[in-house]
């Protein structure tokens, strides 16, 4: 059993992402773009060879038409980049919960990652922080981590 | 003089007809507001933050509509002790915004309407909330009488209250905890509740008692039609019981 990463962005435009970017901005944080992505932490019992390909047949993960996807070589949010996770109601099985099963595929965590730049490139931890307490993060009900 | 009040529309609310519409019918001074025209804001007596989707629910639901600059109004006539009912997504703002329960800081919630339980799924269910404070608690609900029971339609993904036990607590022991879903005999029990919402709750107060958030809507039982156990023989466009609310919104707002 490995734990695999992929991040799923889309590739047409993030309407979402373009929401967190106007309002942080309104909020004063210095902040130039805001990509989003799904992460999702897989526990894989299949090959590492064709894993890709077996995410990407999940048609409720993936779709070819406005999604991109590639594997995430840490297991840990990216300079500037923080993930959102929910806070569970039952065992913490998203991909469980998604009713559509990956092959080769025990179960999964699902985080929404945002990833923030400024005009030198990723935003400085002290940014992120500053989102997370202000607006990507709501303690009452999600769990942020920042690297 | 009659009492103005604005029923707030952003990018995705969709109550705003029925909600104008009710608050009209128990005798208010009501108009649709939109984000748009947030400067109008001082002009009003009153402001209703209607259901829908504002802002598509991006980030989580409430959470930018809570960093519109028109809330910035709406926060400060709050603390300015002026009379804010939030139904539905109003409420999920409202929580965003920190207004509700109002135990933490302006923009820091402490608690949220989050994904339904005990699995997520949405709700559209005819349901029953009861009064879980004293009615003088709030001067919105001043005019009901202890215990009241008033229907309405519960029709929400993201209706579960859901903070950490801390919080609870002083939702609990601040008598935040506005509002219990109940059968329509006034028992209170879990299976009246239909989003393994925390504390069977349905609806919150703040502190000061004039801001109060509801989840289910009962503008939409409002009238007769409306109403699921309604007889053919009922005048279909007489008042309902979810109408309730609003006459004691009102009855708040004749009093000031």
């Amino acid at each position: 059993m490995t734990m695999r990463c992929v991040a799923i962005r889309l590739k047409i435009p993030d309407n979402q992402a373009y929401t967190a970017l106007t309002t942080l901005q309104r909020l004063n944080l210095e902040v130039a773009r805001v990509d989003r992505a799904e992460i999702w932490v897989l526990n894989d019992a299949g090959e590492a060879a064709d894993f890709l390909a077996r995410v990407e047949r999940n048609e409720t993960l993936f779709n070819p038409n406005k999604h991109v996807l590639h594997v995430l070589e840490e297991r840990v949010p990216r300079e500037g980049e923080v993930w959102i996770e929910e806070m569970d109601q039952d065992d913490g099985d998203d991909l469980r919960r998604l009713g559509r099963p990956v092959a080769g595929v025990i179960g999964g965590k699902r985080y929404i990652g945002w990833r923030l730049f400024d005009d030198g490139g990723a935003a400085p931890r002290t940014t992120v922080m500053q989102a997370v307490e202000q607006l990507l993060c709501n303690p009452a009900i999600e769990r942020a981590i920042i690297r | 003089m009659i009492p103005k009040v604005a029923v707030v529309v952003f990018p995705g609310t969709n109550s705003e007809t029925e909600t104008v519409r009710i608050c009209r019918d128990v005798g208010l001074d009501a108009q649709a507001l939109h984000w748009t025209h947030a400067s109008r804001i001082p002009e009003f007596d009153a402001y209703v933050l209607p259901g829908g989707f504002a802002y598509e629910d991006r980030i989580r639901a409430g959470a930018v509509p809570a960093h519109d600059p028109l809330m910035d109004y709406v926060i400060d006539a709050a603390e300015r002790g002026k009379l804010i009912l939030g139904i539905c997504n109003g409420a999920q703002i409202l929580l965003e915004a920190g207004l509700v329960p109002g135990t933490g800081a302006v923009r820091r919630p402490t608690a949220a309407f989050t994904y339904n339980g005990p699995v997520p799924h949405f709700v559209c269910r005819h349901v029953y909330l009861k009064l879980a404070v004293d009615p003088q608690r709030s001067p919105i609900t001043a005019a009901l009488p202890a215990d009241a029971l008033f229907p309405a339609w519960a029709a929400h993904g993201q209706g579960r209250l859901a903070a950490s036990d801390e919080h609870l607590r002083e939702i609990e022991q601040g008598a935040h905890l506005a509002f219990v879903y109940a059968h329509a005999d006034g028992r209170v029990d879990d299976a009246a509740v239909p989003n393994a919402s925390a504390l069977r709750c349905a609806g919150l107060v703040n502190r000061q008692g004039n801001v109060l958030a509801i989840m289910p809507h009962p503008e939409r039982d409002a009238w007769n039609y409306n109403h699921p156990d309604r007889r053919e023989s009922e005048d279909m466009l007489a008042p309902s019981g979810g109408v309730r609310i609003f006459a004691a919104f009102a009855k708040a707002l004749f009093s000031t």
